[in-house]
């Protein structure tokens, strides 16, 4: 087994740097960011994409997450003003609102809060072709409200459409060079899921194998999802 | 004219080179799913210094090759249940992801046999009605699914009949999936509207491939002879 | 005076005794995320956390595993990690038992509000909590009675947007026990040192007491593991009902099918199944198998198959025609053909708690006549329904006592997603080990998804 542990620029899918990686990411693009409260999140990337000062972004995720676990998050990219929205079902701990609260309550960032299951499956749907979904969660809430019901097994079911984005980045344990990925324990969460569903996806991972490298059972997204690897440094 | 029956008796080209002019196709890169028939033989051709990752929907990314006689495993195989080798970098999975996989676009090439192609690129590939009863397998998901289908088959059928047609008369596959036409005999462009004419086979004219197709096609101004 | 509030690990005490054997019990944030650890680590609940953490025990100072609080958590011996979508497949699914959550305010008829407050109306974070509230069997609300102080939480109804419509079974607080029934609200249990009238003085809502109200006990139930290993195909298939549907995997080839099972179920004899596979037993016909392989001819030359829903159902060749065909053909099965990639996405739907689904598979040919057709920017889709079955029959390599499943290389294909669908899963595997022996990044199938574990015998051959 080979490890590829030079951070140097190699063909195919592994890139020099998060800067690099992000390369085509531009003004206005939605862009899906992996990661539950402290695991899986790329942070690396995340400042790859700060330093970038693209703006009017959209992005998809779990959370914001900076407060609880002190690292570089998307609270920061909230707080230069990058972002325009943030579609999540938790965008920010209520007693702790932070900058997402602040840029809300000011107008600058527009929120749509959607329960966790409904857009994991709306990205799921996106990233497998299917147009849209019949979910029957939320019935006589605000997240049901104004959407086209349809009754299944007696129950009221709610339309949901895919949802696709720009680019999405990941966070793995390790990948080989075709692309392959393995998480490791709570930091898998949102990473299979995005990978399928954007149109450039970049993963951030703490080591490079050559093919061979990764156990095939074991490969949990696989390369035909992944356009660009970077090492964490 | 060249009478029918003398055009029955015209060599055509093996089915090794149809498979050669498809893979030539494949960009460098690009994961692609090979249906049954010739297209299965497209691997064996990939031209020099290019790689190409290919899907399966028994669930396995990145297929080896066919595997030796006597070194079978039961649980290594491709959608044809053919064999195969094990390789490093391949990957495992189920039925549903390996769909979303051809459904969602990720894969970039199918190639696919047929029993009719439709001048805009409609696909009749599972089922013969006679028959009353087919097998639909996941066909219908590569024609709808995959940024491409490029078609690989026989120019006429056994009867000699056409195989490739104004509208299909058998039940499709997919309505305006193909991009490309590679025969034993030509390959057609399809843009979803008409079919262009781009290469002969060695020996005939664009006029004798006209005749032997049950479509109107535009002849192409730089048409050639099959470049391999 | 009232007896003092009860503190979090007293109400998550009280909270476990709504636990079965075998339960599987969606956490929420806060209070309820000190529940698992009340449990000694092996018992016979699944604990659920949102993160994508399956099978956890208490909180820890570290760990790759967080709950839905993002506390880290240990993995029990047979845990498993997996993926958000996955999570969000076995709450809306059905699969989950019990959800326990932390609302802010629950009204008289079962309405709650999480995490939303006067001072964040506009904002608000459901996470994972009306996933967990509309999908789980019984959902149990865990809360302070009045917070903060001198604030009724549990109110006749909902002043702020709820997120969750009659969806709260029973409401246990830091003072009593609440019962949400079609009349309103019932007062079943109270905490030590408070009477009836302390608790309806601190209830906004009307309380009936309960002619049977008692004191809440804080006594952990001992929850042992169901036992899930049979001894033969025959005993584990021997109560599937007349007429039953039956989800069985095979792809094709000799890998990947429950030959075993098979044999199972043709010696149980039940009558009028329906069939959903891939193919409708065709590897003697094909080239995907030797020409003796047991398949689902079996099934069908016994006369057992009313009904298969298959993609690839007969003969590749029209002169060597299956079992299948043959009685198809003589008008003693139905036959439904489905696309192999719908096939697989309906399974995984019907498993996911998808009701329906909208493919672009299939549209404008025969399969999609009588289907509902819509264009969805600007490509044309048909419309698609779940999948479900009674029983499934599935072929793993490894199973541990708890049900956790790997499967070898591509005989994985449809088993994993017709695993999720069933009422009775049963899995027929080479090897069956004890909890903790898979690894928790490497199993494919939670064991909440099977009911029942076979070892193929050494000596059984999947050749007739």
């Amino acid at each position: 087994m080979t490890s590829v542990s030079d951070n140097t620029s190699r063909p195919g899918k592994v890139f020099p740097s998060a800067q690099a990686a992000l390369d085509g990411l531009t003004q206005g693009a939605s862009v899906l960011i992996a990661g539950f409260a402290g695991c899986g999140i790329p942070e690396n990337l995340l400042r790859g994409l700060a330093e970038t000062d693209v703006g009017d972004l959209t992005l998809i995720c779990q959370g914001t997450w900076i407060q609880e676990s002190g690292r570089f998050g998307i609270a920061d990219l909230v707080a230069s003003g990058q972002v325009r929205k943030i579609i999540s079902p938790m965008p920010f701990y209520p007693e702790d609102g932070g900058p997402v609260k602040s840029h809300w309550e000011s107008g600058k960032l527009e929120l749509e809060i959607v329960p966790q299951g409904i857009l994991a499956e709306r990205l799921r749907a996106g990233g497998a072709g299917i147009g849209g979904v019949f979910l029957p969660t939320g019935s006589g809430t605000r997240f049901a409200e104004g959407k086209e019901t349809r009754q299944f097994d007696g129950r009221d079911h709610f339309f949901e459409v895919a949802l696709k984005a720009d680019f999405a980045l990941l966070r793995a344990k390790s990948a080989d060079t075709l692309g392959n990925l393995v998480y490791e324990g709570a930091g898998r969460n949102w990473n299979p899921t995005m990978a399928m569903a954007a149109r450039v996806t970049v993963v951030e991972v703490d080591q490079v194998y050559e093919p061979g490298g990764l156990d095939p059972e074991s490969v949990i997204t696989q390369a035909i999802f992944i356009d660009r690897l970077v090492l964490t440094s | 004219m060249t009478s029918l029956e003398e055009l029955a008796e015209k060599d055509r080209l093996p089915r090794e080179i149809v498979a050669m002019r498809v893979a030539k196709e494949l960009p460098d890169g690009a994961y692609v799913n090979l249906g049954i028939g010739i297209p299965t033989l497209v691997s064996s051709f990939v031209p020099e210094g290019r790689t190409v990752y290919y899907h399966s929907e028994s669930g396995i990314l990145n297929c080896g090759p066919i595997a030796e006689e006597g070194e079978e495993d039961i649980d290594l195989i491709n959608a044809g249940g053919q064999y195969l080798q094990s390789v490093g970098g391949m990957s495992f999975f189920d039925s549903a992801e390996a769909f979303a996989m051809i459904r969602g676009g990720h894969v970039d090439v199918t190639v696919l046999g047929s029993h009719q192609v439709s001048a805009t690129g409609d696909l009749a590939n599972w089922m013969l009605p006679q028959r009353g009863v087919g097998n639909v397998g996941g066909a219908m998901d590569l024609a709808a699914g995959a940024a491409g289908v490029i078609v690989a088959m026989e120019h006429t059928d056994r009867q000699g009949n056409p195989k490739i047609v104004e509208e299909c008369t058998f039940p499709l596959t997919g309505k305006g999936c193909a991009y490309l036409i590679v025969t034993d005999l030509a390959v057609i462009e399809c843009d979803g509207k008409g079919l262009t004419l781009l290469e002969v086979a060695p020996g005939w004219t664009p006029e004798e491939v006209q005749q032997l197709t049950g479509a109107k096609l535009t002849i192409s101004p730089d048409v050639k002879e099959f470049e391999l | 005076m009232p007896g003092p509030h009860l503190d979090a690990t007293r109400m998550v005490r009280r909270a476990a005794q709504e636990l079965f054997p075998g339960a599987v019990v969606a956490i929420g944030t806060g209070l309820p995320c000190y529940l698992p650890g009340e449990f000694p680590p092996g018992a016979g609940a699944w604990f659920l956390a949102d993160s994508g953490v399956l099978g956890y025990r208490g909180l820890e100072t570290d760990g790759a595993a967080v709950d839905a609080g993002g506390n880290a958590v240990a993995l029990r011996p047979g845990g498993a990690f997996t993926g958000v979508v996955d999570v969000a497949g076995i709450l809306r699914g059905g699969h989950t038992d019990i959800a326990i959550l932390q609302p802010s305010q629950v009204a008289a008829n079962g309405d709650f509000v999480h995490w939303t407050t006067e001072s964040t109306q506009g904002l608000f974070a459901p996470g994972s909590a009306v996933d967990m509230a509309y999908g789980a069997s019984k959902v149990v609300a865990v809360m302070p009675h009045t917070y903060p102080q001198g604030r009724k939480n549990i109110v006749t109804s909902c002043n702020l947007p709820v997120d969750g419509v009659g969806r709260i079974d029973i409401i246990i607080t830091d003072a009593a026990v609440i019962k949400v029934g079609p009349a309103g609200l019932e007062l079943m249990e109270i905490a030590p040192g408070w009477t009836t009238d302390d608790i309806v003085a601190i209830t906004d809502a009307p309380l009936t007491i309960s002619s049977g109200v008692k004191e809440m006990t804080f006594n952990v139930p001992t929850l042992e593991p169901p036992n899930k290993v049979y001894a033969t195909a025959f005993e584990a298939l021997a109560d599937v009902p007349e007429g039953s549907v039956i989800n069985v995997d095979g792809f094709a080839g000799p890998g990947g099918m429950a030959h075993y099972l098979m044999v199972g179920l043709r010696d149980v004899g039940v009558k009028g199944l329906q069939l959903i596979s891939n193919t409708a037993g065709i590897a003697r016909m094909s080239a995907f198998g030797a020409p003796n392989i047991i398949d689902h001819s079996i099934l069908v030359e016994n006369n057992q198959v009313a009904k298969a829903t298959a993609s690839y159902p007969v003969s590749p060749s029209a002169s060597r025609a299956s079992a299948f065909e043959e009685a198809y053909n003589r008008g003693e099965s139905k036959l439904e053909v489905v696309p192999q990639g719908t096939l697989a996405e309906r399974l995984r739907c019907g498993g996911a708690g998808v009701a329906a689904f909208y493919t672009p598979t299939g549209a404008g040919t025969l399969l999609a006549e009588g289907k509902e057709t819509r264009t969805i920017d600007g490509k044309e889709y048909i419309l698609e329904t779940g999948l479900r079955a009674d029983f499934c029959i599935i072929r793993g390599h490894k199973a541990d006592t708890l049900g956790n499943v790997v499967y070898k290389g591509t005989s994985r294909n449809f088993n994993p997603v017709m695993a999720t669908t069933a009422k009775i899963t049963v899995v027929e595997v080479d090897e069956i080990v004890e909890p903790g022996e898979l690894g928790p990044e490497e199993i494919v199938t939670p064991g909440l998804f099977v009911d029942r574990i076979v070892l193929r015998p050494p000596d059984f051959s999947a050749y007739l």
